[in-house]
């Protein structure tokens, strides 16, 4: 649990970071996408509502305009001839024929009264202070929205002689109205200059003209949308209550020149913002989808980029606590395949480090014993010699058959085998501590492995014949190695002749004994084999067959010092030496590596 | 949690809150005026609900709604010529004491009253003076004469007619004053009137310009004047907000000019009448006038407001003192109705100024026998 819990974080966290990696820039970029569709759309709609009304509101002026200048010009002519009442009549006649908007005309005296023509309404203004005439505002005449164009006719010295008065019917407005090709949901209205509607596109269809026509209430003060237009003197859209207004405002500062009106195209939001409204759903729907797919990506990808991670956090568990079962090794792509590279070699070192440091500790206390197992022995060689000598000498002085003489043989016999000991003991402590160098010798220490080994060869033959044990040795081209060659000769010696014993103890005949040498991988070490056909070292007592006096052999047959001596002359030359299963998991092979020499 | 207490409180108040009611303002501005004054507003927080009257309909309109009682606002900003025929009618009501005891210029405070009454509240002044560049050699006096030898001096090839004004009856007033006549309530008084047509028409194709057609005086104004062709142009103070380089203008005085400018007024059928005089004392309070002035060169009503104006203004405001307002009568703007077409017809040579002079006065005597109680109307 305790090893599980950081990998799961780690997993939680590079999801989360995978997962924001993925929302941010989506969200962000979905916010900017959502934002700039709105924007464009609404830019757009402005632009188009604003197009239409302008187009729709010079359409209605080039209206006004050609019927006011023909009026005008009417006026300036008859105020040429007023006297002429023939002259008068065809005028009148012309102007209703060839202006089609002119629904009513009549012509004032200066004073305001009509000399001709259809009736005016009462108190109409004949054009005092407005600059030769106006066009006034927007009214209801039986229903039918209208205005009325006042005219001055002026004659040649600019004195007034009458007044033209031309009550254009707006019927034109509402059939422009109808014929605009408006958006869903959307109206186009014109409003007079107090904002009483003058007609409206979406009040005309299948409605007589008669119905929507009725006087309407101002909208001044009730549509936000009506008083924007008439508080401005030029266009603009606003969005209110839901619905999108362009409006126009197409007084004109001369009002002889128009008729104060505004035009106002609305629309709902809902319709006008569609395209936006829809782009909004796609952008979510996509962006959902792109963050639902990066986030399972992100977990798929988090999941296999922790699982390394969490076989490396157990073999690193493994190895922290010892586990006697090797783990796997870790692969994994990129660093992480490195990072359990990195873990194993850090381990096999650590390993090393242990054992060495176990071994420096065996060995200092072995070193310990040694010294002491030294100096007893030097204690206990003079006397024994002296032993062995008065017990050979009392043995040479007694005839055959003489009842001490088996007694002398048996104690000199000893005394031999505890010489031998001694000897083995003074070995083991004479060997110097650093690196087999002698203190006496200067210059680099190598030996040809080659020639050592065949020496070896020809001092083992003797002994091998005697048990029957087949010897090979293959030397591959090999460096000088750094140990002394006598060194070497009593290692390789030393276990080829534990190798020949262990054959002859289980008594087989024609036992493989190989000795080998090769570079070791690397080439800066030279690795030699003792190979043979033995029962082989059990893996319980691999770890202590080179300590000093461990011997798997009867008591009379080894000290058990010879791989202790052979461990400590292998590792004071900078070397290895361990042991494992022969070939084919038969026998026992020494594996001892030396370090070339420089 | 008192976050939380706060926002609900605020969504409360805010809904619960009354909305003060917008002040309707009847107003004669301009395109950009009514756009500065719309944005000034806004920056202000006032609730306002303008609705704008071209100022040719301007006296019909206000007539009528006045009359009418009903859409009445609660503020109207008009021609100062306007005013004695409102007056006249009982329609307005008068300011109260503490606008009226501001700090007016004396030519702006005249504008306001009749006869020593107090009607409304100057909004600006203009009148008729004349422009130059500065390099361009200053009138030795304000006096029309001298103007004309300015004139004719600075003629060259580029300055074919190197004097700009207008046919137009405002224009005509210099000459017959010079003439020693006058516009009169009775018409025209003094018998230098055709004297003054003749000398003013003959101007035109000779220093002046001929002129347009009717409706392009003022774009044919700015181009000859952008293109350096006038030497002293004749005009008001409106034409200088549309200027570009209004640091390379000066502007002197000229004999005999009219005097006007533009009032805000409360009519008595205003629903809000102390809404309206706040709005008009915002109008001209010297926060706005500045405004007013920087964006159109508009001559502020205020000693304060003048002193601290660009020189232009300053310069402007100086010409104009020395100008005279119009009789302050009802029927003193009809007459221009009859005056500028006559005007027209001698400098198009359809008439000669006998004949515009004699049909004028027979308009004008048309228009003072009748006496309307709603001037201009059909009796």
């Amino acid at each position: 649990m305790t090893a599980a819990r950081p990998t799961a974080s780690l997993r939680w966290r590079v999801l989360v970071v995978l997962a924001l990696a993925a929302l941010v820039p989506t969200v962000t970029v979905g916010v900017l996408a959502i934002m700039r569709a709105r924007n464009d759309v609404e830019r757009e709609v402005d632009r188009g509502a604003l197009a239409h009304i302008r187009a729709l509101g010079v359409a209605l002026d080039i209206t006004l305009q050609d019927a006011r200048r023909t009026v005008e010009l009417a006026a300036a002519t008859w105020a040429d001839a007023a006297g002429d009442a023939r002259q008068t009549q065809l005028l009148l006649r012309r102007l209703r024929r060839d202006v089609p908007i002119v629904h009513g005309l009549a012509i004032l005296d200066p004073a305001g009264q009509r000399v001709q023509g259809d009736p005016v309404p009462p108190n109409l203004d004949v054009g005092s202070h407005s600059f030769g005439g106006y066009i006034g505002d927007a009214e209801f005449v039986g229903g039918r929205p209208v205005v009325h164009l006042v005219v001055q006719a002026r004659g040649r010295t600019g004195e007034l002689l009458g007044v033209f008065v031309a009550e254009l019917e707006l019927g034109f407005v509402r059939d422009l109205l109808s014929e605009a090709r408006l958006g869903a949901g959307a109206r186009v209205m014109v409003v007079d200059g107090s904002g009483v509607p003058v007609a409206a596109s979406d009040d005309l269809r299948g409605v007589p003209s008669e119905a929507w026509a009725q006087p309407a209430r101002s909208l001044a003060g009730r549509d936000p949308a009506v008083d924007r237009a008439l508080a401005s003197t030029v266009e603009g859209t606003l969005a209110v209550d839901g619905r999108v207004t362009a409006y126009r405002n197409l007084s004109s500062f001369q009002s002889r020149r128009g008729v104060r009106w505004s035009i106002l195209h609305q629309q709902p939001e809902r319709e006008a913002y569609a395209l936006a409204r829809d782009t909004t759903r796609d952008t979510l729907i996509i962006g959902g989808a792109a963050l639902a797919l990066a986030l399972a990506l992100g977990a798929f990808f988090a999941t296999r980029l922790t699982r390394p991670l969490a076989a490396l956090a157990r073999h690193a568990d493994a190895i922290a606590s010892g586990s006697p079962d090797d783990p796997p090794p870790v692969r994994g792509p990129g660093e992480i395949g490195l990072l359990g590279q990195r873990i194993d070699e850090m381990a096999r070192r650590i390993a090393e480090r242990a054992e060495l440091q176990a071994a420096l500790a065996r060995g200092d206390r072995l070193a310990s014993v040694g010294v002491m197992s030294a100096q007893v022995a030097h204690e206990i060689n003079n006397p024994l010699t002296t032993v062995l000598g008065y017990a050979k000498l009392l043995q040479e002085g007694k005839p055959e058959g003489h009842p001490d003489r088996e007694a002398l043989e048996l104690i000199a016999s000893e005394a031999e085998r505890m010489k031998t000991i001694v000897g083995g003991l003074l070995e083991y402590a004479r060997v110097p501590r650093t690196g087999g160098v002698p203190p006496a010798t200067t210059g680099p220490v190598r030996c040809d492995p080659a020639a050592v080994l065949r020496h070896v060869g020809a001092l083992l033959e003797p002994q091998l014949r005697r048990t029957k044990a087949v010897l090979s040795i293959d030397v591959a081209a090999t460096a000088p190695i750094a140990i002394e060659a006598h060194a070497l000769e009593q290692v390789v010696v030393n276990l080829a002749q534990n190798a020949a014993q262990a054959m002859a103890g289980i008594n087989l005949e024609g036992g493989a004994l190989a000795i080998a040498a090769r570079p070791a991988p690397g080439g800066i070490a030279t690795l030699i084999t003792v190979t043979d056909d033995g029962p082989g070292v059990p893996p319980e007592d691999r770890a202590r067959v080179f300590d000093p006096f461990f011997t798997t052999k009867s008591a009379d047959a080894g000290t058990g010092l010879g791989l202790a001596v052979c461990k400590h002359l292998v590792t004071t030359a900078g070397g290895t030496i361990e042991v494992g299963d022969g070939p084919g998991g038969r026998g026992a092979e020494f594996r001892v590596v030396l370090p070339n020499a420089t | 949690m008192k976050l939380a207490a706060l926002i609900v409180l605020l969504v409360g108040c805010s809904e619960h809150a009354p909305r003060p009611p917008a002040i309707r303002f009847l107003h004669t501005f301009g395109a950009e005026e009514t756009e500065v004054f719309n944005a000034t507003m806004r920056e202000r927080g006032i609730a306002v609900e303008p609705a704008l009257v071209p100022f040719a309909r301007g006296q019909q309109v206000i007539n009528d709604i006045l009359r009418a009682h009903t859409d009445c606002p609660d503020l109207i900003r008009l021609d100062a010529t306007w005013l004695a025929g409102l007056v006249g009618g009982g329609l307005l009501m008068p300011p109260p004491t503490a606008l009226v005891e501001l700090d007016w210029a004396p030519e702006a405070a005249e504008l306001a009253q009749l006869q020593g009454a107090w009607w409304g509240l100057p909004q600006s002044v203009d009148g008729l003076v004349v422009l130059r560049e500065r390099d361009t050699p200053a009138p030795a006096s304000p006096a029309l004469a001298d103007l004309m030898t300015a004139t004719r001096a600075a003629r060259s090839e580029v300055r074919r007619y190197p004097l700009g004004m207008r046919v137009d009856g405002y224009w005509f007033v210099p000459w017959l004053r010079d003439a020693g006549g006058e516009i009169a309530a009775e018409g025209i008084a003094g018998d230098g009137a055709v004297h003054a047509m003749t000398q003013l028409a003959a101007l035109f194709g000779d220093v002046a310009p001929p002129p347009p057609t009717a409706g392009g005086e003022e774009p044919d104004e700015l181009r000859r004047w952008n293109a350096h062709e006038i030497a002293y142009w004749i005009t008001g103070p409106w034409m200088l907000g549309k200027l570009s380089d209004r640091a390379a203008i000066a502007v002197s005085a000229l004999a005999h000019a009219p005097r006007g400018g533009h009032l805000l007024v409360v009519p008595r059928c205003a629903r809000h009448p102390d809404d309206g005089w706040r709005l008009a004392g915002e109008l001209t309070s010297l926060a706005v006038e500045a405004k007013l002035a920087e964006a159109f060169a508009m001559v502020p009503t205020r000693r304060m407001a003048i002193d601290s104006a660009p020189e232009l203004l300053r310069m402007t405001y100086e010409a104009l003192r020395s100008a005279n307002t119009l009789p302050r009568v009802p029927v003193t703007p009809l007459l221009f109705d009859d005056l500028n077409p006559a005007l027209a017809a001698v400098v198009a040579g359809d008439a000669t100024a006998e004949e515009a002079i004699a049909g004028v006065r027979r308009g004008w005597q048309r228009l003072t026998q009748v006496a309307p109680a709603r001037p201009g109307s059909a009796p």
